[in-house]
């Protein structure tokens, strides 16, 4: 089973329209479009039928039942928090007061009552499991124009990326994170070994309308805020007022860059 | 494969990477066994395998992992249950035969007539008309939204295979769109 190659044109059609080209193949691709029409003209039809394509064949939710069984082959996940229980409780709890003794602030944002938040949960594993694995993000870029279009492919809104290189948290790249079972941009920014993933959470996620203050969650602090159109929810292993400069930042920049994020 | 078999780490994993990614796992086993009754089957199938999987693997790329396990359980139950319509090999030449040189004798502005002659039912029946390999790529990349490189790993394929089968899946679907509006 062998497939003769379509000739190059095509696939780097292909590539560009995935958002597969790298910088450099993008920039001259882009050049290319603009002294060519007929590339151009093949490019916007390709895209047509990509669209159309997303459109007629959409994702599809798994049936109810289908999720219930599934879930129910493993224990459902501990009601109460299992940050409070089990044997890591007190060395936790020692931290936890460590910290809190250290940081001279109150905690009590640490765990609203009741307020058991898995969109953050969900968001410090990702930050986490990427960190351990060595792959912060899927698409490495501190090009903006290389992580939106790329992250536009693969999720319902068009991330609004704001450029905050001269504040001293360059972008890193982007990812996407599951939010409510929505794919959500997810831009990786870093700040000298550090660094935080910003997550815009997908309208109507219940969680995360916070003021910016900064919780710790499981050893990573996590900020929420959110602005009129928009929720967002950060993770990052820097520390608290690294976090809550980026925070300011990000909302600043946010607010002046502010353009219509609908695709 | 029972619960206490499982172990808690597994569980925890399968809560974290698995549960996410069912609708994902769904759409894309109803693509391949082109029945919803079947999809259920393949994607509990899938579920169970990477749950014992979990208890001595530690995945850090879940959507290709998980998603590839899915395709696997897929070609499995339909190799059992339906082995006339595994047409893996057999369906490849049509689609070499086509040329994917996106039709230089179009009329202008095609895109446009491509959308008004949309008509989601036939673009459905285009995209179910592909040989498995194409179909699979194109339903990872444009439904599931994978990068190459998670197509490629989920389908164990040279990079370079999914690149033409990808634009030979949509070339084929666009064709079918142009023969039967």
């Amino acid at each position: 089973m062998t497939d003769p190659a379509p000739d190059d044109r095509i696939l780097r059609l292909n590539a560009a329209l995935d958002g597969e080209l790298d910088p450099m193949a993008s920039l001259e691709f882009e050049r290319d479009m603009r002294a060519d029409p007929a590339l151009a003209a093949e490019y916007r039809r390709l895209a047509a039928l990509r669209d159309a394509i997303r459109r007629s064949a959409p994702r599809e939710a798994a049936p109810p039942a289908l999720a219930r069984r599934i879930a129910a082959l493993v224990e459902p996940a501990p009601a109460r928090r299992p940050f409070w229980t089990g044997q890591r409780t007190l060395a936790l709890a020692a931290s936890i007061a460590a910290v809190a003794f250290a940081a001279g602030v109150g905690l009590m944002a640490l765990r609203a009552p009741g307020g058991s938040d898995p969109v953050a949960e969900r968001l410090v594993a990702d930050f986490a499991r990427a960190e351990i694995a060595g792959q912060p993000f899927d698409v490495a870029s501190s090009d903006r124009h290389t992580v939106k279009p790329w992250l536009a492919d693969r999720t319902t809104v068009s991330a609004n990326i704001v450029d905050l290189a001269p504040e001293g948290f360059p972008l890193a790249g982007g990812r996407v994170a599951i939010v409510d079972r929505i794919p959500a941009p997810t831009l990786v920014y870093r700040h000298n070994e550090h660094l935080v993933a910003v997550t815009e959470l997908p309208p109507g996620a219940n969680e995360a309308r916070g003021g910016g203050a900064i919780e710790t969650i499981d050893g990573y602090h996590v900020a929420r805020w959110s602005d009129p159109a928009l929720a967002y929810v950060a993770v990052s292993d820097m520390d608290e007022k690294t976090l809550g400069d980026f925070v300011e930042a990000f909302k600043h920049q946010g607010s002046q860059a502010a353009e219509p994020s609908r695709r | 494969m029972n619960k206490p078999g499982a172990g808690p780490i597994a569980e925890r994993r399968f809560r974290e990477i698995v549960l996410p990614l069912l609708d994902d796992a769904y759409t894309l086993a109803k693509w391949l066994t082109q029945s919803a009754t079947d999809a259920e089957d393949v994607v509990q199938d899938a579920a169970l395998r990477a749950l014992a999987a979990l208890a001595t693997v530690a995945v850090d790329r879940p959507r290709p992992w998980f998603l590839a396990i899915v395709r696997n359980a897929a070609m499995t139950w339909m190799a059992r249950n339906r082995p006339k319509g595994l047409a893996y090999a057999g369906d490849m030449a049509d689609l070499n035969a086509i040329d994917v040189r996106g039709g230089s004798d179009d009329p202008p502005d095609p895109e446009q007539a491509l959308i008004a002659r949309e008509d989601a039912e036939s673009l459905r029946r285009a995209i179910a008309g592909l040989p498995s390999p194409f179909l699979e790529t194109l339903v990872m990349r444009d439904v599931n939204g994978l990068s190459y490189r998670d197509i490629a790993e989920a389908t164990e394929t040279p990079i370079g295979t999914v690149m033409s089968r990808l634009a030979r899946a949509r070339s084929a679907v666009a064709k079918a769109l142009k023969a039967n509006p």
